[in-house]
């Protein structure tokens, strides 16, 4: 199948080890990857919406339409942009007024909004389209004995009237996605506790962080696994700065999922970029390499 | 008596108006005051500033002093979505925040890395900064050069070119 993706800002930007894995590892599923110019910021759900959901509305909407031009659906890797583009489409499906204020702004560079492109973050296109089986026969090198705490984020689940991709309180998407690289997921009690980021205030969000990294501890997991740079960047330096705060030290390595396929499906550390990463995952590739050892010998 | 005087409560309708006029702002109207919000908000539990439906009695009575103000609890909101998922009356209370929030920026009363990160996307119509780093690290994965933007487009499509957002 051919898909859109829209990298948005923080991924290339900051993370390009998430694009990285995400562009060698979604071939492996049957996934042609079109790359369209033209996009962007998605615009950001937070400061962008904080200053006016107009404009943040427009820009979303123009978004949208370079992909409509293109007759391409998109797939998207950040929770935030997922989170804009879905609820613009919501939105502007919603209110037959409101499009077409869009709309008249819209036209001012040729373009109109129709609303015919399908905007999905990855996971789901690989749970609906393609099938989560897809995955595990990608897979080369399980990730066998690596016990991966999820954390989902919000904005991928809610408001699930707008996100449709699963049961907001009892999600299961990424547990068999986890389950389907090898990996045993690790429930813990914060699990779906929101990483704080989108808080424009300075002192809640570390103790949301602490109470996190806290939990995951106390669960065993040998990594947090996860799906949204956002929260990428309150967990990976994140726990870094809080654990100096909090005077303690959780050294959990903070993995992508796709980084996490990308390594099941025979990728180097190197090629998803896990070097990049603050809190190393030193201990997990070696366990996988030992395991490897042990299974040759 | 004085006491019965104290019960008295005024409702500035032109605030809620003003507040209508925004997307999303107008659903707090729908608001019964019953709570649901707040049971799973994280700003709830984590501060005792923070409570969505005091947030939401505070539009009906369209008080903005305490909305707009400089202690003004809207800033604490996560933006975790919990309340919308949570309201039986679809009133959708962070989208009524935000709409809260365009009112505070328009007054020039939002936290300045509000204004921060709007100017750089306006500016290269992206959130973060591409420099020679950046390059080099793409580069080392494999990864193409980031390029230009629409910007010019981008700011076309906004009221006055981009200048009040």
């Amino acid at each position: 199948m051919k898909v859109a993706p829209f990298f948005g800002c923080m991924i290339p930007i900051k993370y390009p080890q998430m694009e990285a894995a995400f562009r060698r590892t979604m071939p492996n599923l049957g996934v042609e990857l079109v790359d369209i110019d033209g996009f962007t910021c998605c615009p950001d759900p937070i400061y962008f919406k904080t200053k006016g959901v107009l404009d943040w509305l427009t820009i979303a909407a123009r978004n949208l339409c370079v992909a409509e031009e293109a007759g391409l659906d998109l797939v998207t890797l950040c929770s935030g942009c997922t989170a804009t583009l879905k609820e613009a489409k919501f939105l502007l499906a919603e209110d037959e007024d409101l499009k077409e204020r869009v709309n008249e702004r819209l036209m001012r560079v040729g373009k109109e909004y129709q609303g015919t492109v399908k905007v999905e973050h990855a996971v789901v296109v690989i749970r609906d389209e393609l099938g989560i089986e897809r995955v595990t026969e990608s897979v080369v090198k399980p990730l066998d004995g690596i016990k991966v705490a999820i954390h989902y984020g919000c904005h991928l689940l809610k408001p699930s009237q707008i996100m449709h991709v699963d049961d907001a309180d009892y999600p299961s998407i990424l547990e068999n996605l986890i389950a389907a690289i090898g990996a045993t997921p690790v429930g813990h009690d914060r699990k779906l506790l929101c990483c704080g980021k989108g808080c424009l205030d300075g002192d809640m969000p570390v103790e949301m962080v602490f109470d996190i990294f806290t939990s995951i501890r106390d669960s065993g997991a040998d990594c947090m696994g996860l799906i949204c740079p956002t929260c990428f960047s309150s967990f990976d330096l994140g726990q870094i700065v809080v654990g100096r705060k909090k005077n303690t030290k959780f050294d959990i390595p903070v993995i992508y999922y796709f980084q996490l396929l990308g390594l099941a499906q025979g990728l180097a550390p190197e090629e998803v970029g896990l070097n990049l990463h603050k809190v190393k995952a030193d201990r997990i590739l070696a366990e996988l390499a030992g395991g490897e050892a042990q299974a040759s010998a | 008596m004085p006491q019965e005087k104290e019960k008295h409560v005024t409702i500035d309708f032109a605030f809620r108006r003003e507040l209508d006029q925004i997307i999303g702002g107008d659903h707090h109207n729908y608001c019964y005051q019953c709570g649901a919000c707040v049971a799973q908000c994280p700003a709830a539990q984590y501060s005792e500033s923070f409570n969505p439906r005091s947030i939401l009695l505070d539009a009906l009575l369209g008080r903005a002093d305490v909305l707009l103000g400089p202690d003004s609890p809207i800033w604490l909101c996560t933006n975790c979505y919990s309340c919308y998922e949570r309201c039986p009356q679809d009133v959708r209370p962070i989208e009524v925040i935000i709409a809260l929030k365009n009112l505070a920026s328009n007054r020039d009363a939002a936290p300045s890395d509000v204004a921060t990160m709007t100017e750089n996307i306006l500016k290269t119509g992206v959130s973060g900064l591409i420099t020679p780093a950046v390059q080099r690290i793409r580069e080392s994965l494999g990864l193409k050069p980031l390029g230009d933007y629409p910007v010019d487009e981008m700011l076309k499509i906004l009221p006055d070119e981009g200048k009040q957002p």
